[in-house]
């Protein structure tokens, strides 16, 4: 391998996983500083600069963070299969990292010649299948650590992610359907100039499922049974401490950081935004800060929202979600006929149809689920 | 050379992942064994310019077989089995026999034929011929395997609730 070749490919890849594992920093800090504001708390106030008393307003928190997990001790308990039990968070972390790559983030610094990080046909498809190893992992954390709440909450987490798995990957369907094309440049390329997907009544609508479903998949509040921490402790990663434990942490904010990624690739036109044309590295920027949004939107949810019940959570994803999204492909599909037509008055019509149309099948999921779901039942305590 | 190099590393991952996952007592480390032999093959398929069928490789079996393996081990008694017992049965000879017999009735003549050359060209729009491959001349096929599986689909359906039926009259109490 020629030294002018790697360093193409070091310039190509170090600055995602810098930029990325940087944001995660300052995104655990908001997220607290988020928290703390919603259940009216101050948050983390002291940490600042060593040595002083400016406080900064606890932005130094992360780093004293992670200090202190590097110095943390690693318990491994005896039962344990230490094996598995090390590998779970490595397995975690590099699919999230690996995804990062497929994400048609433009760095100023790369031209047409220069080596992209990773260029596919079908970007999307290798994003859905490499974001499925996260199940493997946590699954593999609850099972090496020997202990029953680990494995109910690994348990519980397979189950949740291969049901919310559907209505992601059929949302997302819809868009490279309305392309024509698995790849994630294209498909930012497609909704330039404010044309993003999320402004039509199918692309509203795939989004809107797309997110929920994201919330579930990266196992975000009000999804996070499997670390529902009044039920099973803290689920899969229970028996975990230490750098490992920050492992996961990490691993959880960077599948977040992904997931909300493709999302603003599919949906929120990408890097499109206001003052390319004067400005074109701002793409990266207009990126990044809808990416933010998002994030914002997932911590507020989590201040706000209680946590679904296991039952409530595998209905909603199979008798909503799913029915849903399978008719938004119905619907997307007359629309993009509609759209071949080339006509004002059949745009009108086909908005108004598939509005009336997603509307009422909202509405109606909503009466046919109501009353299914029951009062829990106590079998073994009153 | 560099493809050279990722082949030899790709063809050592996956047959190690095969080796383990045959020889391993452990279920989930078998499984998981397996896993790393799935994720070595593709490799190889993208190395072969086949990313289509990698991105499959790594969806299909390792997301999906994958997940389904360990639903199924965590329904079965014992899942540690002891790694002191030898894993030959008695009947290892033919096994082996049948094994040169499936090489060489299968894999000896490409083998033979296959020329030395470089990895073949890029087909530009891979996912897209593809697509159309299989909407134009295989769409019964295609049809014909959905069926199937939507078939199979209600079968496991109907079983699951012929299962639950007679559970009905004992009480929890």
């Amino acid at each position: 391998m020629s030294f002018e070749l790697l360093i193409d490919i070091l310039i190509a890849t170090v600055p995602l996983m810098l930029i990325f594992a940087t944001v995660f920093a300052f995104t655990t800090w908001l997220e607290r500083k988020a928290l703390a504001r919603i259940q009216n708390r101050i948050g983390p106030n002291k940490v600042g600069i060593p040595c002083t008393r400016i406080g900064l307003f606890g932005l130094g928190q992360p780093t004293a963070d992670g200090i202190k997990m590097i110095f943390k001790e690693n318990i491994v308990p005896t039962g344990a299969d230490r094996l598995f039990h090390l590998l779970a968070p490595i397995l975690a972390l590099i699919p999230s990292m690996l995804v990062l790559c497929f994400l048609p983030l433009d760095f100023p610094w790369l031209n047409e010649n220069s080596v992209k990080a990773f260029l596919l046909d079908g970007a999307v498809i290798f994003f859905f299948a490499i974001t499925g190893l996260n199940t493997l992992a946590v699954f593999m954390a609850g099972w090496a650590s020997r202990n029953k709440y680990s494995l109910l909450g690994g348990m519980r987490a397979v189950a949740q992610m291969i049901s919310y798995e559907i209505p992601l990957v059929l949302s997302a369907v819809i868009v490279v359907m309305m392309v024509g094309s698995l790849d994630a440049a294209e498909i930012a390329g497609e909704q330039k100039g404010g044309n993003w997907f999320v402004f039509y009544p199918w692309g509203f609508a795939a989004f809107v499922i797309f997110f929920i479903a994201a919330l579930a998949e990266t196992n975000r509040s009000p999804f996070d049974l499997p670390e529902a921490e009044s039920e099973i402790i803290a689920g899969y990663f229970t028996e975990y401490s230490g750098f490992k434990f920050a492992l996961f942490f990490l691993a959880e904010y960077i599948a977040m950081f992904a997931i909300s990624g493709l999302a603003v690739t599919l949906f929120l036109g990408g890097g499109d935004g206001p003052g390319l044309a004067v400005l074109p590295w701002l793409s990266v920027i207009w990126f990044l800060a809808k990416i933010f949004a998002l994030i914002a939107v997932m911590i507020w949810l989590r201040g706000t929202l209680p946590r679904l019940r296991v039952d409530q959570l595998m209905g909603f994803a199979w008798k909503f979600m799913l029915p849903l999204s399978i008719l938004n492909i119905f619907v997307a599909g007359f629309a993009w006929h509609a759209k071949q037509l080339d006509s004002q008055f059949i745009m009108v019509i086909t908005w108004v149809i598939s509005l009336a149309v997603l509307y009422g099948a909202a509405s109606g999921l909503n009466q046919l689920n109501r009353g299914k779901v029951r009062p829990r039942e106590y079998k073994y305590a009153e | 050379m560099n493809e050279e190099i990722s082949f030899w590393i790709l063809s050592a991952i996956a047959v190690l992942g095969a080796l383990v996952a045959v020889r391993k007592r452990n279920l989930i480390h078998g499984v998981f064994a397996l896993l790393v032999f799935f994720a070595g093959l593709s490799g190889l398929f993208l190395l072969l310019l086949a990313e289509f069928i990698a991105a499959v490789q790594v969806l299909v079996y390792i997301g999906a077989v994958g997940v389904l393996l360990l639903f199924a081990i965590m329904l079965t008694e014992r899942v540690a089995g002891d790694d002191d017992r030898r894993m030959i049965s008695r009947g290892w000879s033919w096994g082996l026999l049948a094994a040169a017999a499936v090489f060489v009735v299968l894999l000896l003549r490409p083998i033979q034929q296959l020329p030395s050359q470089d990895a073949a060209q890029p087909i530009k729009p891979s996912v897209e011929a593809l697509g159309h491959k299989l909407i134009n001349p295989y769409v019964v096929t295609l049809e014909v395997l959905a069926l199937l599986l939507t078939a199979a689909l209600i079968g496991a359906v109907t079983a699951a609730q012929g299962l639950r039926m007679p559970k009905e009259e004992d009480s929890p109490e």
